[in-house]
């Protein structure tokens, strides 16, 4: 099997930039089931992604990811709208890495400042992504496919090379 | 330990107002993970997600209908995942329209509002609900307790003995127990298929006689369908000072617009609700309430109105039936004082086209309350009788009345509202029950305008 392209350097700007992430597996019996990550970081040569995840609350992803390795992740900018979705075939659990749990207050501030214009406050968002260091896990995977997912009848479009679906 | 978890208590996380997310599982086995623009409580089984484009999520759901919710609640941020298993879908009806209505809103709200149109409601039953573990915000208890609401609003309509007590008590209510400052209670005429305004609150122009059609806005269509509309975001296209700008330009002629009573309302509202109020399965009436806040309507407070509505359309409807009876044996007339008339005659004209009424120059009211006014000043000019009952009214076929369930109080509330607003020289009063009295002041003249 070839390797597949790397990600697209823009692609992997915008997943890295505090968006919204949610992660999503399926189990062998067909029922996915999906949690809200903490971080997503992108290795040097852009062939692997990783999400940051509290272990508490995702459960039956990482249950469903042992079994099968399938993942599809969906970053979102809330005020643009701007979704994409990555999805691959060979997600592994892997424990952080000693700079993950530094990242985390990083993400929580980056995404409160792009959930402020829509009014959310601050401390809200905080919780919602609130992560004790010692429950963070990560999921690591091989972006195969890339979907343009923000809003409208091109919404689901797959895309090709060199596309960052803006 | 913890109770099990209810849907029921789970709805503000089903308001929109945090987007959730939708996992789905292909027929090659592999997820798809998607935003939901909006997610809605049906009942305590089953949820509605909007389908506005076909997608993977559709494709998915329609091979494979079990599919997980991810979903946070707007003021906690507790987290939860639902179980659910794709049902079928609506493509018009009270569920829709409720979901259209909420969907314009929430696309308002993101700067979607030319994106998002609702292609239908995807009913979902509810198989399995999972509290995410994590931090959670202590819930913000906000705005008045909704159950000691209801109950003294409850005992404050069941102590009304006529329509008019029963119309501002329910207004008054809704000021001083629900906190609820901005208010249309409007009656339903269904054989026109219209609304028209006979009380408000918090507005500088009461409206009295303003009319709406069904359909028309989150009070036409809360009439249409018999269902709650409720709105949490300013949403343009259900605001009713577009409807009157529209309205205005396609009616073209300027006779046809001075025959309209503007509406009032907030200019951009950021909340609305509009609620159905039914005697059994009969609309009486619809009442509006409006906020300059978003998110300020929720579900329960929903629910409480719906069930302060049941008790007022009800109480409405006995009411028009002992008004019918009590009617029916009205005591004779007694001798009226005549007023004493001064300062320059006023000339009233009418048009039997469509019951309209001027005085002088200036539009007054048309429909059935036209010409009840104009069948009273008709008597009044010809015996200078002023003392009237509710029954000769109904046997005049003139007034065009249906025969049952009439309405005939409710436009006389109108007519006295309406005539309060715009003139301090002709009026009606409640003589007893079953009469009334037409009180003049100035002379009039009477003139029947046949042109259109």
């Amino acid at each position: 099997m070839t390797s597949p392209d790397p990600l697209d350097p823009a692609l992997a700007e915008f997943i890295t930039s505090h968006v919204s992430l949610q992660l999503a597996a399926t189990d062998d019996a067909g029922l996915a089931t999906a949690v809200r990550c903490v971080g997503c970081r992108v290795s040097a040569d852009r062939r692997r992604v990783t999400l940051l995840m509290p272990r508490s609350q995702a459960a039956p992803v990482l249950a469903s990811i042992a079994a099968n390795g399938r993942v599809a992740v969906v970053f979102n900018e809330p005020k643009s709208y701007r979704t994409l979705q990555l999805k691959g075939r060979d997600g592994r659990i892997e424990p952080p890495l000693p700079d993950d749990a530094a990242a985390l207050q990083p993400y929580a501030a980056g995404f409160a400042r792009r959930l402020a214009p829509l009014d959310v406050p601050e401390p809200y968002v905080r919780t919602l992504v609130s992560c004790a260091p010692e429950d963070l896990v990560a999921v690591s995977f091989t972006p195969l496919e890339a979907y343009a997912q923000t809003p409208g009848p091109r919404a689901g479009r797959r895309l090709g090379p060199g596309e960052t679906g803006e | 330990m913890s109770r099990a978890l209810s849907l029921d208590r789970l709805r503000p996380c089903l308001e929109g107002i945090v987007p959730s997310g939708i996992a789905t599982c292909g027929v090659d086995g592999m997820p798809n993970i998607t935003y939901v623009s909006q997610l809605m409580y049906v009942d305590p089984e089953h949820v509605a997600l909007s389908f506005q484009f076909f997608n993977k999520t559709r494709e998915n759901i329609v091979a494979n209908p079990v599919a997980t919710v991810l979903m946070m609640d707007p003021d906690t941020a507790a987290r939860y995942r639902l179980t659910i298993r794709y049902l079928r879908t609506e493509t018009e009806g009270p569920l829709f329209e409720r979901m259209k209505a909420k969907l314009a809103g929430i696309a308002s709200h993101e700067g979607m509002s030319d994106v998002f149109r609702l292609l239908g409601a995807d009913v979902y039953r509810v198989q399995g609900i999972e509290a995410v573990p994590g931090r959670e915000s202590p819930p913000v208890a906000g705005g008045p307790a909704l159950l000691p609401a209801l109950r003294r609003s409850v005992d404050a309509l069941a102590a009304c003995q006529s329509m008019e007590a029963l119309i501002d008590s329910f207004c008054t209510c809704l000021t001083r127990h629900f906190d609820l400052q901005h208010q249309l209670l409007l009656m339903a005429d269904e054989a026109a298929g219209r609304l028209y305004i006979v009380a408000s609150r918090g507005y500088a122009q009461s409206g009295a006689g303003a009319e709406i059609p069904f359909g028309v806005g989150v009070i036409g269509v809360a009439a249409r369908e018999r269902v709650p509309i409720r709105i949490m975001f300013p949403a343009t296209e259900y605001a009713y000072s577009r409807m009157l700008r529209d309205q205005a330009a396609a009616g073209g002629l300027a006779e046809r617009l001075e025959t309209v009573i503007p509406l009032p309302g907030l200019p951009a509202p950021a909340s609305q609700l509009a609620v159905p109020i039914m005697a059994g399965r009969r609309l009486v009436a619809v009442a509006y309430v409006e906020s300059q806040r978003e998110c300020h309507f929720g579900y329960d407070l929903e629910d409480a109105l719906v069930a302060l509505g049941s008790t007022l359309g009800l109480s409405m409807a006995a009411c028009l039936c002992v008004e019918t009876v009590e009617g029916a044996e009205a005591e004779p007339e007694e001798a009226a004082v005549a007023a004493v008339l001064a300062g320059e005659a006023v000339r009233v004209r009418h048009y039997a086209r469509d019951g309209s009424v001027f005085l002088g120059d200036d539009y007054l009211i048309k429909g059935v309350a036209g010409a009840i006014l104009w069948r009273l000043l008709q008597e009044y000019q010809r015996s200078g009788r002023t003392q009237f009952s509710n029954r000769e009214l109904r046997l005049d076929p003139a007034l065009g009345l249906p025969e049952v369930a009439d309405n005939l109080e409710a436009r006389l509330i109108l007519l006295q509202r309406r005539l309060r607003d715009r003139c301090d020289w002709l009026g009606i009063e409640k003589a007893g029950r079953g009469r009334f009295r037409l009180d003049v002041t100035r002379p009039v003249t009477l003139h029947v305008e046949e042109a259109g």
